[in-house]
Order: structure tokens, then C-alpha cells, then sequence
């Protein structure tokens, strides 16, 4: 556990450093997300508000929709930007093959790599998140209706959906340490861009509650499902495949 | 002779291509040996089988007389690849801090500080690696290597792209460490000065055999007596010469004004040389015995491989 540990905190450390990327991969989140949130908020929530007695039901959906795009793009650029980048980079430069001469374990190695791309994206997508769940209560609903809030919302952006990149995370950087880094990239992109597309088709065609625990338990179940198929690629991390392929 | 490192009839096949066709050779304790061998020739593949990075498809291996996969195996040796692997945006002290805890290295600050001195990066100590020259990075690469104060090192072609100044010091850096440290040093090199330099055993690999394989010296001495130079006083005249050429058991081998190489059989002595020159009326300035340079050995094996 010190391990992964420590290649997380000094692979967190190295990419931050990459003043750069931080600040072009920031500039995109919040201008996506700044601009979907405000999109959204016109299309959904503005009419609701300017009716007589707005209906509850269908802005906790609406809520819940522009919480869950913007968790995923927090989550989804941070992973399609970092990822691809800093693996090629490690790769290239040396740093996982000299890692894989220490008697570091090849799982703590994608582990504490993963992690080092995932925690700085979940601390931003779910500021992001957090951002938008408080600024659009208090800018639309907190003055006629109140703080709008449910648990399933809380539990399906702040829980589930970090989950659900989690197991994405752990995939695409398993992907990219057997293979080519390119490959994870692509994957990545189809993800978010698919599942971007799915939700948002779902929640307004109404066959999915975004603000019921089906919601929740959906993005759950696909969080399972990449870490199944993570599991299953599990046995081809050798050492002879990650140097092989750098 | 106590073995670092034995490597018994190693072979690996990489797809359909075999790169190592049963190589065997024994790294003797506190040996720096040098490992030889042009492009594509396996020593790339052989340092990751050293490393345990790739496991070989047959023969056997052993460092210290342990298995290299093993964890323990693994902390007596240190390695300085070719690219470094070293972390850019992090300082050398960051870089050989995160080294230490790898390797469980207790109280590493001091250690950290002298191996920094050692190789001569204490003043930019604080600096991103990443700002560092070519030869800047692999000394820090030879420190990180150090810092767990392995009974072994493996470097892969270490001077390799740094400026001939650079080289000079990497070489002293690597004595020290050999001799002060009491290391054993596996070097993979390009440079055939630099192993002619400072190691005393050498093995050359070509198509994944090893051609050459041995002490230096006693190589040298398989491999001939050498050449003999000789300055003329005079130019040579054009009859002497092609009588020159005619005689084999002399070995006139090359022919520059006043110069003369000759690379005569091993019962051929200088002075018979010297003394069919006199004979025909020719003053001689200087005349020396060159033992067999490596580059010597180097080039006629290869040229005995590409022959056959």
C-alpha cells in the first residue's frame, strides 16, 4: 500500500508540475463546463421557472442532468487529456521500465499511475459539480422554491459517476501500460463522448429517472462492467508486455 | 571467482526473431565488464533479462547466486538506462528521494547529499531534472542507481549522446564508484574507448551470440601480438616497397610516406623487420610495438561474422 502510495504522490507531483497542460486542461473544463451548465439552465430550467407553480419533479431532473455532464466532463477531459499524454511521456522517457526494475509489484505500478490521474479529476469535476449544484439553487430555485436537493442526485454525481472513472481510469492506464497509449486515448474519448450522449438521451426521452436510485444503480452497474472487463485484461499485465510495447 | 553475475546458455525469442541464441558468460565480483556489440546485436534485450524486465525463453540466469525475480535479488542491484527514466518536472534530491523510499533506504537524506556530490550536481541539487544537459541526467541516473547502495550496477550505454567532456567525467565517476564503492559494474557500451578505458573483462555480442569473451589483456594476446610501427627517415622507394609487399612473413600493412604498419605472424619479431629495412639501406627514426587495440579486435571479428 506505501507503494502505491508513493507512486501516486510523486506522479501527481511530476504532472502538476506541467504548468502548461494544468492550466490548458483547466481553461477547457470550466469553459465546457461553464457553457453546458448555462445551455442546459436555458433549455431545461428557465421555462420550468416561469411557470405559475414550477414542476419539482422535472427540475430535480434537470438538476440532476447538468450535474451528471458536468461530473463527466470534469472527470472525462482530465482523464482523455492526462492520460494519453503522461503515459506516452513515462513510456518514452524510461520512467515505467526503470519503475519495473525496482521490486516495485507491476499492479502497484498501474495502480498508484492510475490514481495519479484520477484523484487530481476528482477533485476537480466534483468542485465543478459542487459548484453547480450551489450556484444553480441559489440562482434559480432557492428564491420561489428552495435549496433543491435529493439523495439519489447526491449519491448518483458525487458517488456513482466518480465510480464509474474510477474503473475507466484503471482500464484505459491498463490498456495503455500493455498497449499502445493511443489505443487507451481513443477509448477514453468514445467513452465520454457515448456516455455523455446516452445520459442526456435517456433523461430527456424520460425512460431514465435521473433523480431515482435506477439512475444510481446504472451508473453503478457500469462501473462494474469496465471493472469486470479491467479483471479480465488483469492477467496480460507482464512485465515483458509493458516493456515490449514502450 | 566469486560470480555477480552467470549467465548460462541464455536464449529469447522475441516473436519469430531469436535475439539471444544462447549466450553464456560469468561477471566476476568487482569486475567492470564491458558488454560490446553493434546495433541490433541483443544487448539491449540481455540488460532486460539482467534486470528481470523480460524473462529468457531458456537457459539460466543468476545475480549474486539468486534468482533475479526475486525481491531481495532485485535491492542488491542498481541500474542507469538508456532513457534514464527520470522524473522531469521533479528536482535530482526529488527524484533520489523517490528512488530511496522504493527501496525502503532509511535515513537517505545524507546518503542523498553525498552521492549528489559524488556526482557533481550538489549546486543544482534543487533544479527540475528536466533542465539538465544530456550528461547532467546521466550522472543524476548514476546516483539514483546508487542510492540504495546496490552490490551491483548495470548501465546502459551511459555516455551515450554526452559531449566528449561530459564522457571523461562520467568515466572518472565510474571508477570511483568501482573502485571507492567496491561495485560490480555490467556496462553496456557503443564507445570502444571508453570500455578499452576502465573495464578489465569485456564479452562482444553480434546476432546474438557472443563472439568475444574474456580479461581484456588476455584477449589482446589471443588476438596477436599487435602491429609494429615504423618512421622511416626517408621516403620508401617504390622497388622496396613492392619487394616489401611481397614478402608475407613481414606484414606490411599500410603505407603513408615515411610511415609504415606492419601486422606481422606471432613468430615475428621487430627486429627482423628492422633489419631487412637496414639491409636495403633505410634509416629508421622510430619504431614501437602496438598491442591490439579493442577497436582492432572489434572490427576484425565483426568482419570475420559478416564474411562467413
Amino acid at each position: 500500500m506505501k507503494d502505491i502510495i508513493w507512486i501516486t504522490s510523486a506522479s501527481i507531483k511530476n504532472n502538476l508540475r506541467s504548468r502548461i497542460t494544468v492550466i490548458v486542461v483547466l481553461a477547457t473544463l470550466l469553459i465546457c463546463a461553464v457553457g453546458l451548465a448555462a445551455t442546459f439552465s436555458i433549455v431545461l430550467i428557465k421555462p420550468e421557472m416561469k411557470a405559475l407553480s414550477p414542476d419539482q419533479s422535472r427540475l430535480e431532473m434537470s438538476l440532476s442532468l447538468i450535474l451528471s455532464v458536468t461530473s463527466l466532463l470534469g472527470l472525462g477531459i482530465n482523464l482523455n487529456a492526462f492520460a494519453f499524454q503522461i503515459l506516452t511521456r513515462e513510456k518514452a522517457k524510461g520512467i515505467i521500465q526503470s519503475l519495473l526494475a525496482t521490486p516495485l509489484k507491476e499492479k502497484d505500478i498501474w495502480l498508484g499511475k492510475s490514481l495519479a490521474i484520477f484523484l487530481p479529476g476528482l477533485i476537480v469535476g466534483e468542485m465543478l459539480t459542487l459548484t453547480a449544484l450551489v450556484s444553480l439553487n441559489y440562482i434559480f430555485f432557492v428564491p420561489r422554491i428552495g435549496f433543491l436537493i435529493n439523495p439519489w442526485i447526491i449519491l448518483s454525481n458525487f458517488v456513482a459517476i466518480p465510480l464509474m472513472y474510477l474503473s475507466l481510469s484503471l482500464l484505459v492506464y491498463l490498456i495503455g501500460l500493455i498497449g499502445k497509449p493511443a489505443t487507451s486515448n481513443v477509448i477514453a474519448i468514445i467513452f465520454l463522448s457515448g456516455i455523455i450522449t446516452v445520459i442526456i438521451n435517456l433523461v430527456i426521452r424520460s425512460i431514465l429517472d435521473a433523480t431515482s436510485w435506477t439512475y444510481f444503480l446504472v451508473n453503478v452497474g457500469i462501473a462494474a462492467i469496465i471493472g469486470i472487463i479491467t479483471l479480465l485484461l488483469l492477467p496480460r499485465l507482464e512485465k515483458e508486455r509493458i516493456v515490449l510495447s514502450s | 571467482m566469486n560470480s555477480a553475475i552467470s549467465l548460462d546458455s541464455i536464449k529469447k525469442t522475441l516473436g519469430s526473431r531469436e535475439v539471444l541464441r544462447g549466450i553464456s558468460f560469468t561477471v566476476a565480483t568487482g569486475d567492470i565488464f564491458g558488454y560490446l556489440g553493434p546495433n541490433g546485436a541483443g544487448k539491449t534485450t540481455t540488460i532486460r533479462i539482467l534486470l528481470g524486465l523480460l524473462p529468457a525463453s531458456s537457459g539460466k540466469l543468476e545475480v549474486l547466486g539468486q534468482d533475479i525475480n526475486r525481491s531481495e535479488t532485485r535491492k542488491k542491484i542498481g541500474f542507469a538506462l538508456d532513457p534514464t527514466g527520470l522524473y522531469d518536472n521533479m528536482s535530482a534530491t526529488e527524484n533520489l528521494e523517490y528512488y530511496a523510499r522504493i527501496y525502503r533506504v532509511a535515513d537517505a537524506t545524507p546518503k542523498i547529499s553525498r552521492l549528489l556530490g559524488m556526482v557533481g550536481l550538489a549546486d543544482r541539487a534543487g533544479d527540475k531534472a528536466g533542465t539538465y544537459s544530456k550528461g547532467m541526467k546521466q550522472r543524476l541516473a548514476l546516483a539514483r542507481a546508487m542510492v540504495h547502495s546496490p552490490e551491483i550496477l548495470v548501465l546502459d550505454e551511459p555516455t551515450a549522446g554526452v559531449d566528449p567532456s561530459g564522457q571523461i567525467e562520467i568515466r572518472q565517476i565510474l571508477l570511483e564508484i568501482a573502485h571507492k564503492e567496491q561495485k560490480t559494474i555490467f556496462l553496456s557500451s557503443h564507445n570502444l574507448d571508453e570500455v578499452q578505458r576502465i573495464c578489465n573483462r569485456i564479452a562482444l555480442i553480434d546476432r546474438g551470440e557472443i563472439k568475444l569473451y574474456g580479461e581484456l589483456e588476455s584477449l589482446r594476446h589471443q588476438m596477436g601480438k599487435g602491429g609494429i610501427v615504423i618512421e622511416t627517415a626517408q621516403e620508401i622507394s617504390e622497388a622496396i616497397l613492392a619487394e616489401l609487399k611481397s614478402l608475407p612473413q613481414l606484414g606490411l600493412q599500410e603505407h603513408q610516406g615515411k610511415h609504415l604498419y606492419f601486422s606481422p605472424p606471432e613468430e615475428a619479431e621487430v627486429s627482423d623487420i628492422i633489419g631487412w629495412l637496414v639491409s636495403r639501406g633505410i634509416k629508421i627514426d622510430f619504431a614501437q610495438r602496438k598491442e591490439a587495440s579493442l577497436e582492432e579486435m572489434y572490427s576484425s571479428i565483426l568482419k570475420e561474422v559478416e564474411s562467413r
